[in-house]
């Protein structure tokens, strides 16, 4: 991994079209602001491995069978 | 063209009814086309891989229980259902929805960030 230390407002940039700026520090927190091209995807880690465990869970229960679904009433976002 | 599918058996069908994702889906990603199939019959759409036959989700139209999700231009939003045999354990993602363009047989799936959406939301009640 590389490793630099940067102090607030300073920035690295990651290719020509990725930027990344340390905005603020305030104890355990770091604000940081990311410049990047639209088609490029930006998530929390913890996030994106939810995600995917949750992907994998829907492939591997794909084979299940739910019976009499008309039975049930669909539950509408709030 | 023709796929094994466990859902449907065999498959048969032309290369224009095949959705490419560009960067496949979470989990997924060397995974990059998909057979898209409505079934008149059910309450899901399926995603089919190509590439892996054996490797398929059901998807349910985010519309019909939430108008105000996040839309993408020319796209449909789905989201991946989880199966269970109980069905007020069925669980959508609504957290990491594929976005479908009929038209331009493309996919894409994203991270709606907002925790409005949970990765699993249950779809049916009593």
């Amino acid at each position: 991994m590389l490793v630099l230390t940067r102090k607030v407002n300073e920035e690295i940039k990651i290719g020509s079209d990725i930027t990344i700026k340390i905005l603020s520090i305030a104890d355990n927190h770091i604000k940081i602001g990311i410049n990047a091209p639209k088609d490029i995807q930006i998530y929390r880690n913890e996030v994106f491995e939810k995600v995917k465990e949750s992907t994998l869970e829907a492939s591997r229960a794909s084979t299940q069978k739910a019976a009499d679904l008309l039975k049930y009433k669909i539950h509408k976002v709030e | 063209m023709k796929i094994n599918t466990y859902q449907f058996g065999e498959v048969e069908f032309t290369e224009d009814k095949i959705i490419n994702f560009k960067n496949g889906l979470f989990g997924f990603e060397e995974l990059k086309n998909y057979l898209f199939i409505k079934p008149d019959d059910s309450f899901f759409y399926w995603l089919n891989s190509i590439e892996n036959p054996g490797i398929a989700f059901p998807l349910f139209g985010v519309r019909a229980i939430e108008d105000q999700f996040p839309q993408e231009e020319n796209f449909e939003a789905f989201a991946i259902v989880t199966l269970n045999s109980n069905p007020l354990n069925i669980t959508l993602n609504l957290k990491a929805p594929v976005y479908i363009n009929q038209n331009d047989k493309l996919g894409i799936q994203k991270i709606v960030d907002t925790d409005k959406y949970p990765v699993h939301y249950n779809l049916f009640s009593e």
